[in-house]
C-alpha cells in the first residue's frame, strides 16, 4: 500500500458500506465477515499509517535536537572564541601596562626626572650599624 | 468527486524517477568512492587553516626582578591599495596618504607612491606604538587594516643594551643573553588546524588539531639595574670628557663570578638597531682585546709571591731601566727610585720593577700563572660573541717578552678577564667564571645558576698579601684618586700603549685603565674601567680612577655596604 493509498482508505470505506447493506439484505453472515476483514485491513493500515508517521516525526525531532545541539555548540564555540580574543586583547593591554611601569621605574629615567626637578647628589649618606641601633635600644 | 490517474500516466511518472533516482545515486556513488578524495580537499581547503602558533618570548629580568626584556604584540599596518575606494567606487589613495601621513610621521608623497606601486597588500608600518595604531585605527580609512607581530620591548632604552643584545625583525635573538640564549627564550612554536566559517571564524565543531606552543623560558640575570646604570651613566660621561675613542666597564661580585653591570662604549639602543653603527655592537668588555699595560704588575707580583721567589718587602736597586733579552725597558718617563721595594713597585708602578720580579720568577712559570688567571682563553661567560685575547705560547716568547708582559705589553686581554683575574685576587685566590644568568624559569620550575669555580690560582696567603700592597697602592701610591671615604679600596692603574698594524706602537695615544676591588677586605665588588683613548693620554688613568669611585660610591650606598674605615 503506498501512503497515498492509506490516506484516501477511510473514505473508500463509507463510500461502499452503505450500498453492501441495502443491496443484499438476507445475506447477513458474507457482509460480517467481508466487514470484519476490511475492519483489520482498515485497523493495519491505520497504524502503519501512525507507525510512519510516527517514524518520521521522531526522525524529525531528533533531527531537530541535533540541530538544535550543534547550534548551541556552534554559538557557544563563537563565544568561545570572542571571550578567548578578549582575553588575550586584555593580557596585551596589561602587558604594555607592565612595560608602562618598567619604563617609569627606569633609573635612567629617574635620574632625568630628579635633575630636572633640580634634586642633587647628597654629599654624604651617613649609615647606622647594627652595633649602634642595638646599643640605642 | 473521486479523481483517478491512469496507470500509464503512473508507469511514466514511476519510470522517470527511477531513472533520476538511479542517475543522482550513480552520481552520488561516484562522489563518494571515485572522486571523495578530491571533493574532502575541496572541501578542506575552503574551511580549513593550519596555523603556526607562536611561542611567546621569555622575560628577561635583573636580579630584583625588573623588567629588562619582554615581547609583547604590536599592531602592524597594511595596506590593499585596491580597496581604497569611496562607495561610488572613486579613489581614495591621495586622501588616505594624506590622513595617514602626520600620524606615521610620514611624507604623503612617500605612502602615496608606496599605494600605488602596484602591490596587491603591502605593510605600511610594522609594529606601530599602541597610541599611533589606535589614532589611525579610529580613521577608519579603507583599505587600511591591522595584523599582530611580536615586538621585542626594553623599557629601559639603551641600558644594559650590551648584556642584553637584541631580537632581529625575524625574531631572532643577537649579541649579548638575546644571543646566546636564543633557544631558550624563544621556545616552540605550536600548531592549529581548525575549520572556518565563511567569517574566518574557528568553528567549534569540525576538525581541531592544536599542538600548544611552548613558551621560552623566562631569564633573571644577575645584572643590578641600579648599578648597571650607574656604570652605563659613568662610561658615557668619562667618554664624552675624555673624548675617547670608547671604554668599556665590568662590575663583577668577586665571591662567585656573578657580573653586577658590564657597559660598552660606543653603544646603542636595542629599539633602534637598524641604525647603530657596526662597533656600536661590539660589547668591548668581552669582544675587544687590548694590550693591559701596568694593571698587569698585580698578576705579575701575585705570580712571584705565590711561588715564594719574592716577598712584598724583597728589595732592588732601581736605576730606571732594565736590560732583558738586549732591550732597554724604561720606567714611565724614565724615572729613577733608588731601593725599592716589591710593595713600591706596585705602589710606584714601576715597569723596571716588574722587569726585576718576573726576571726572579721566569718565563715558563709567568707564562703558567697568566693562563692559571685565565689569560688567553675565553673565561666562558654565557654571553655571545666572546673572545679569548692572545697570550702567546712559551715556546714563541722572546726573551724581551718576559719584561714587556710583566708590565702588561705583549700580551692582549679583555677588560672582563681583567676582571676576574682581580676578583680571584680579591677572594682569596679562586678563579671563578664569570655568568650573567642567575636563573632560568621554564614549564618544569626554576633552574639556578651555580657558580663555577675554574680553579685556584694562588694561595689565600699570597691573596691576603697582595690585597694589602694593592691597598697601598690606593692609600700612599700612584692609585690615590680611586680612595674612597669610609671604605678601603685596593686597585692599580694601567697605561697602555696601543699597538699598530705594522708591528709597532701608536704614537701618543694610549689605552688608561684602573682595576680595582671594595672593600679591600671582604670585597663586594670588582671594577675594572678601561678607556681607549683618553684625551688625557698618560694621565688617562686619572679619569679612570674618577670613574671608579663615582661606580663604587654609588653602588656601595645602593647596596648599603657599611663602612670599614673611620
Amino acid at each position: 500500500m503506498t501512503f497515498a493509498q492509506a490516506v484516501r482508505a477511510p473514505q473508500v470505506r463509507r463510500v461502499q458500506h452503505r450500498p453492501h447493506r441495502q443491496a443484499v439484505p438476507h445475506h447477513r453472515g458474507a457482509p460480517r465477515r467481508a466487514a470484519a476483514g476490511q475492519v483489520r485491513t482498515t485497523s493495519w493500515e491505520i497504524r502503519s499509517f501512525l507507525l510512519a508517521s510516527g517514524v518520521i516525526v521522531g526522525c524529525f525531532l531528533l533531527v531537530l535536537l541535533y540541530l538544535a545541539q550543534a547550534t548551541a555548540v556552534s554559538a557557544a564555540g563563537y563565544e568561545a572564541q570572542r571571550l578567548a580574543a578578549q582575553r588575550d586583547e586584555l593580557r596585551r593591554q596589561n602587558a604594555l601596562l607592565v612595560i608602562e611601569s618598567a619604563r617609569l621605574d627606569s633609573p635612567a629615567r629617574v635620574e632625568t626626572e630628579a635633575q630636572r626637578l633640580g634634586l642633587v647628589r647628597a654629599a654624604t649618606i651617613g649609615l647606622v650599624g647594627p652595633e649602634a641601633v642595638a646599643a640605642t635600644r | 468527486m473521486t479523481a483517478t490517474i491512469s496507470h500509464t500516466r503512473l508507469r511514466v511518472l514511476f519510470a522517470f524517477f527511477a531513472v533520476a533516482s538511479l542517475l543522482l545515486s550513480a552520481r552520488l556513488a561516484y562522489w563518494q568512492t571515485v572522486g571523495r578524495a578530491d571533493l574532502l580537499s575541496r572541501a578542506t581547503d575552503q574551511v580549513h587553516s593550519d596555523l603556526v602558533v607562536p611561542a611567546q618570548r621569555g622575560v628577561i629580568r635583573d636580579r630584583n626582578g625588573a623588567i629588562l626584556a619582554t615581547t609583547v604584540d604590536l599592531r602592524s599596518l597594511y595596506a590593499i591599495p585596491g580597496l581604497m575606494t569611496d562607495r561610488d567606487g572613486n579613489d581614495m589613495r591621495p586622501a588616505v596618504a594624506t590622513a595617514l601621513a602626520p600620524i606615521l610621521g610620514e611624507r604623503p608623497e612617500v605612502l602615496r607612491a608606496a599605494f600605488d606601486s602596484g602591490a596587491e597588500w603591502l605593510f605600511v608600518r610594522r609594529r606601530l606604538p599602541e597610541e599611533t595604531a589606535a589614532r589611525v585605527a579610529a580613521l577608519h580609512l579603507a583599505g587600511l587594516g591591522f595584523e599582530m607581530e611580536p615586538k621585542r620591548l626594553y623599557p629601559n632604552g639603551a641600558v644594559g643594551a650590551q648584556v642584553l643584545g637584541f631580537v632581529n625583525d625575524d625574531g631572532v635573538g643577537q649579541y649579548g643573553v638575546e644571543g646566546r640564549y636564543a633557544t631558550e627564550l624563544s621556545g616552540t612554536p605550536g600548531r592549529l588546524v581548525v575549520a572556518r566559517d565563511p567569517a574566518n571564524r574557528e568553528l567549534a565543531l569540525g576538525l581541531r588539531t592544536a599542538v600548544p606552543a611552548k613558551n621560552g623560558d623566562d631569564l633573571s640575570l644577575t645584572i643590578d639595574l641600579a648599578v648597571q646604570n650607574a656604570v652605563e651613566r659613568e662610561l658615557a660621561a668619562v667618554v664624552e670628557r675624555e673624548k675617547a675613542t670608547g671604554g668599556a666597564i665590568v662590575v663583577l661580585d668577586p665571591k662567585d663570578g656573578a657580573v653586577l653591570a658590564i657597559a660598552s662604549s660606543p653603544t646603542y639602543d636595542p629599539a633602534r638597531v637598524g641604525s647603530a653603527d657596526a662597533e656600536a655592537l661590539r660589547n668591548r668588555a668581552i669582544s675587544w682585546t687590548y694590550e693591559p699595560g701596568s694593571t698587569m704588575k698585580a698578576i705579575t707580583v701575585a705570580a712571584a709571591l705565590d711561588k715564594g721567589v719574592v716577598t712584598p718587602s724583597t728589595s732592588y736597586q732601581d736605576v730606571g731601566y732594565a736590560v732583558i733579552g738586549g732591550r732597554k725597558l724604561c720606567n714611565a718617563q724614565c724615572k729613577v727610585y733608588g731601593p725599592t721595594t716589591v710593595t713600591q713597585i706596585l705602589s710606584r708602578s714601576q715597569n723596571a720593577g716588574a722587569v726585576f720580579v718576573a726576571s726572579k720568577l721566569g718565563a715558563s712559570d709567568l707564562n703558567a700563572y697568566l693562563k692559571s688567571f685565565g689569560f688567553g682563553q675565553r673565561t666562558g661567560i654565557d654571553l655571545a660573541a666572546e673572545t679569548s685575547g692572545i697570550v702567546r705560547p712559551l715556546a714563541e716568547w722572546y726573551p724581551v717578552d718576559l719584561g714587556t708582559i710583566s708590565f702588561g705589553q705583549g700580551l692582549s686581554i679583555t677588560p672582563l678577564q681583567l676582571a676576574s683575574a682581580y676578583a680571584a685576587i680579591a677572594n682569596g685566590g679562586t678563579l671563578y667564571q664569570p655568568y650573567v644568568v642567575a636563573s632560568r624559569r621554564d614549564a618544569d620550575g626554576e633552574h639556578r645558576t651555580a657558580p663555577v669555580a675554574v680553579r685556584r690560582v694562588i694561595s689565600e696567603e699570597t691573596s691576603a698579601t697582595l690585597v694589602t700592597m694593592l691597598t697601598t697602592t690606593v692609600d700612599n701610591g700612584i692609585a690615590n684618586l680611586a680612595a674612597l671615604k669610609g671604605y678601603s679600596v685596593a686597585g692599580k692603574t694601567g697605561t697602555a700603549q696601543i699597538p699598530s698594524d705594522d708591528g709597532r706602537y701608536v704614537d701618543d695615544a694610549y689605552i688608561s685603565s684602573f682595576a680595582g676591588f671594595v672593600p679591600a677586605i671582604d670585597p663586594r665588588m670588582v671594577v675594572v674601567v678601561v678607556l681607549d683613548r683618553p684625551q688625557s693620554k698618560l694621565l688617562g688613568t686619572v679619569p679612570a680612577m674618577n670613574t671608579f669611585k663615582a661606580i663604587a660610591t654609588d653602588a656601595l650606598r645602593y647596596a648599603r655596604v657599611q663602612p670599614d674605615r673611620p
